[in-house]
């Protein structure tokens, strides 16, 4: 599989902080990544080097063998498509014009969409489901919704790697779960390779194949998610106790606070400890 | 997909109105404080002045509309890229230091005295050109120097620049001997006075190139209205646009000031008028706005010479009563659409 | 790249076409013709209305400014617009051979567009009473009333060198003379009416100032002793009422011997601050207020 994202010994920081010493991952191409972390660990920072916005201290980010730094602004938009939080902009664009903002850096120079333009547009309505609304203001339809506009621009984009800036943070349970969908499905039928950075570590691992688990004082993990994500990585990295339950294959985290109910009863460190009467544990 | 803006509804949207703008300059060199008859301005100079008062008035009134058009067109793209580039629907042509810029050229061309005319501009044109550029730059370069964001710079320094110049031109008009001050300050109000065919072939270019040039980045001005990290993932160079529609507005508004003076609401009013018609895209939106400017100001232009028979209104009252409240009614009619003032 | 030599070649063709069109009609007079006397003469201002009466012209007067209201012949003519802006298309449609204009920037720029159509024009800058002779002998030159001219140049000096004479014995009188209230605003000794003043017999009470009609503090008020406050009517109308307001005006400021006397004069600016051939008589009007005692009102 070609490697589509090569980071190598990464150095980045902030005047009061560093962020990242020594990065080294790889992404192949069609990987669904998560990057994961608590608050302040890098996962913006990171993708923000990603897409050329932030420039690394020392170290290189490669995409398709080229370093970041040597593509224009054009030419990294047609490998890279970036989403982020949705938001209504100052002027009333219809989905349809959000949509087809995507082919800014395809355009020529008088900036008309071609047919094979439109043709990507009309496509991108239909997969995310939107072109429903197509006529629509962002203004009038619903965050969920918009978050799927979004979607539809980077899928217009027709880039080969997509990244995901916490693409369901307000989103109710329905929309965070058809987005992973939606996104699942454009890795499987597109093809596409997907790095999404997300607080959400349970929806992660339902998803993502590979994980990129950020910890504080630039450590990290990488590795697949069923490996990265483990009771006691959790608990470190986001220093707070972690109940880990399992249903069928799938793991799921429950953070545990002060006033969880029944939280004295359950132990999450037992490993295999009968003694006590809480189902399934165990990672 | 009927919403998107294609090439073909431009070019057709474009045709009609600039149909439209044909009709309504011809129709407003009929009107003024004098009476003529086509036919006979159509009979050409003749043999010394004064042989055919027809065509003279008819040439003067032309040339008067055609500078209307020029100045409007100029001043309403200035404020759609503006807009634009602000990612603000408040911005107007003079936000960032122009307006106190050509105020303090025009009040410096009149203290010193000066009367050499170049190419047939007054003294005061040229100097209130130079004035807006100069001071333009110098709001450019503090706000490009400044660590953060450079938008809230750049707005920050013109208010603070404007500021500042402001109160050098109250200084200076105040130590002037007061007939001068009183003609700088009608000048700076805003008039539509003759120009020689030079400077107006001259402007005409300068302006017409200046949009035309600005045309083919609209499409990445739509995606600057999203904000810097938006236009960056859809491949705009952020930079070199933000650098060259800055140029282009503060050029094509600096020839409009200099023409007219500072004729205010064109700028701010005409691109939401059209914004809230046909929509956001600038591809659209900056040519079709530079021709509603040219339509607005030659009809307030005409309104502001012929009212009162031989007395003249500053233009720049007519634009603000007359197009405030047809503006309102726009607003009130459309408002579902102007999401940010909900 | 592209895009600049596209949108460059399409701007020069613009150029281009409207450079074609714009020479095809351009108003080129195809002899130039011979200096004739000017038959159709149009004034834009009051005084320049009074210097061509002044000079004999009133028939060859073809329109006035609007302002113009002396002498009462002027009033009859057609007018074109006000002195501030005067209407291009009105004087044109007056058919004039002669244009006299002042030489500010709206008049100064009337008379460029005149004369880039062919029409003759004299553009004056009158502001001391010497401009005036000045003025007076152009206008005269212009239209072939040269002798007119001396005439009535040497009648106004010599009514003015009268009435200087018949004050200059006297103590002279400090005088403020007063432009604006609020703020208040007085003329000071670089302007024409501080001429009208030393020319009756007085003396500014204000010295020497940077600007020509400077804003003047409470203080500097109070210390200047005038003996005569002259101030400037608003308006022509109703300068009776003008007086009495501002009488009271400066009833607070008792101090200034100008008030304890009684010696405010509100003067009408028509009459007494046009630089025209009127001007003795405005100076007499003047030489009224400083002296009482020796000319009779």
């Amino acid at each position: 599989m070609k490697t589509v994202i090569k980071i190598e010994d990464l150095h980045f920081k902030y005047p009061k902080k560093s962020v990242f010493a020594g990065l080294s991952i790889e992404v192949k191409e069609g990987d669904f990544v998560c990057i994961a972390g608590p608050n302040g660990a890098g996962k913006t920072t990171l993708l923000n080097l990603l897409c050329g916005l932030l420039r690394p201290i020392s170290g290189s980010i490669k995409i398709d063998a080229d370093p970041v730094k040597s593509y224009s602004a054009k030419k990294l938009a047609q490998k890279i498509a970036v989403v982020r939080q949705e938001f209504v902009p100052v002027f009333d664009f219809t989905v349809t014009e959000m949509v087809s903002m995507a082919r800014t850096p395809y355009l020529g120079t008088f900036g008309f969409e071609s047919k094979v333009d439109k043709e990507l547009i009309a496509e991108a309505l239909e997969m995310t489901d939107t072109a429903q609304f197509a006529s629509r203001l962002l203004a009038e339809i619903s965050g969920g919704e918009r978050q799927r506009v979004f979607i539809a621009r980077a899928l217009a984009q027709n880039t080969a790697i997509l990244l995901l800036d916490e693409p369901t943070t307000f989103l109710d349970l329905k929309h965070q779960v058809r987005i992973y969908d939606l996104l699942k499905k454009m890795q499987l039928e597109k093809g596409k390779t997907i790095v999404a950075v997300t607080h959400d570590i349970n929806l992660a691992a339902q998803y993502c194949d590979e994980t990129l688990l950020l910890g504080p004082d630039t450590t990290y993990r990488h590795g697949r998610t069923g490996d990265v994500f483990s009771t006691e990585q959790i608990e470190k990295v986001f220093a707070v106790r972690t109940f880990t339950g399992r249903v069928g294959k799938e793991k799921f985290f429950l953070p545990l606070g002060k006033f969880a109910k029944d939280s004295a009863a359950i132990n999450p460190n037992t490993k295999g400890d009968t003694k006590n009467n809480t189902p399934s544990l165990s990672p | 997909m009927a919403q998107i803006l294609t090439s073909k509804k431009l070019l057709h949207n474009l045709t009609i109105c600039l149909l439209i703008l044909a009709v309504v300059m011809c129709l407003c060199t009929f009107v003024g404080s004098q009476r003529i008859s086509l036919l006979k301005a159509l009979k050409g100079p003749g043999q010394s002045p004064g042989y055919n008062i027809d065509y003279e008035i008819f040439i003067i009134r032309l040339k008067r509309v055609i500078l209307a058009a020029i100045v409007g067109a100029a001043l309403a793209a200035s404020g759609v890229i503006l807009q634009a580039l602000l990612r603000n629907p408040l911005a107007d042509p003079y936000i960032l230091g122009i307006s106190s810029g050509a105020g303090l050229g025009a009040v410096i061309a009149v203290l010193s005295g000066i009367t050499f005319t170049f190419a047939a501009g007054s003294p005061m044109a040229v100097f209130a050109f130079c004035g807006s550029i100069l001071t333009i730059t110098l709001v450019w370069y503090i706000g490009k120097s400044a660590a953060k964001s450079q938008l809230t710079s750049l707005l920050l320094a013109g208010v603070v620049v404007n500021a500042f110049f402001s109160a050098v031109i109250m200084f200076l008009t105040s130590i002037a001997k007061s007939d001068q001050l009183r003609t700088t300050i009608y000048w700076l109000m805003g008039n539509l006075t003759d120009k020689s065919s030079p400077v107006l072939i001259i402007a005409s270019v300068s302006v017409i190139a200046g949009i035309t040039l600005m045309f083919t980045l609209c499409n990445k001005l739509n995606a600057m209205t999203l904000g810097d990290q938006e236009a960056h993932a859809l491949g705009v160079n952020i930079p070199r646009v933000r650098l060259i529609a800055f140029a282009v507005s503060a050029f094509i508004t600096s020839v409009a000031v200099s023409l007219s003076g500072l004729i205010g609401f064109v700028g701010l009013i005409v691109p939401h008028a059209v914004r809230i018609t046909f929509g956001p895209d600038h591809r659209q939106l900056l040519p079709l706005s530079a021709i509603a400017g040219a339509l607005f100001l030659i009809m307030a232009d005409t309104a502001a010479r012929s009212l009162f028979g031989q007395e003249q209104l500053p233009v720049g009252v007519i634009t603000a009563i007359a197009g405030g409240p047809f503006f309102l009614v726009l607003l009130a009619k459309y408002s579902r659409k102007v999401s940010w003032l909900k | 790249m592209k895009k600049i030599a596209i949108s460059l070649i399409i701007s020069i063709s613009i150029c281009v076409a409207i450079a074609i069109i714009a020479n095809h009609y351009k108003n080129t007079p195809k002899n130039a013709p011979v200096k004739k006397i000017p038959q159709r003469i149009v004034t834009l201002a009051p005084n320049l209305t009074e210097i061509a009466f002044g000079l004999g012209l009133g028939d060859k007067i073809a329109a006035v400014s609007s302002d113009s209201d002396y002498p009462p012949a002027a009033k009859q003519k057609p007018t074109v617009g006000s002195f501030w802006q005067p209407d291009l298309e009105s004087i044109i449609a007056s058919r004039p051979d002669l244009v006299i204009s002042l030489w500010f920037e709206q008049q100064k720029a009337i008379a460029e567009s005149l004369s880039r159509l062919g029409i003759d024009t004299i553009i004056l800058r009158i502001e001391k009473i010497e401009h005036l002779f000045d003025a007076i002998k152009k206008i005269g030159d212009a239209t072939n009333c040269t002798k007119q001219a001396e005439e009535l140049t040497e009648k106004i000096r010599k009514q003015i060198e009268a009435v200087r004479l018949k004050c200059a014995s006297s103590k002279k009188p400090r005088v403020l003379w007063v432009v604006q209230t609020e703020p208040l605003r007085i003329g000071g000794r670089d302007t024409f009416l501080n001429e009208l003043i030393e020319i009756a017999g007085g003396e500014n009470a204000v010295g020497f100032t940077l600007q020509k009609y400077p804003q003047i503090g409470t203080e500097q008020l109070l210390s200047c002793n005038a003996d005569v406050i002259i101030q400037s009517a608003m308006s022509s109308e109703n300068i009776e009422a003008q007086q009495k307001t501002a009488e009271l005006f400066w009833a607070k400021k008792n101090s200034l011997p100008a008030v304890k006397n009684k010696n405010i004069f509100v003067v009408n600016a028509d009459l007494v601050q046009r630089l025209g051939p009127r001007l003795p008589h405005g100076i007499e009007i003047i030489a009224a207020c400083l002296h009482p005692e020796i000319l009779e009102k």
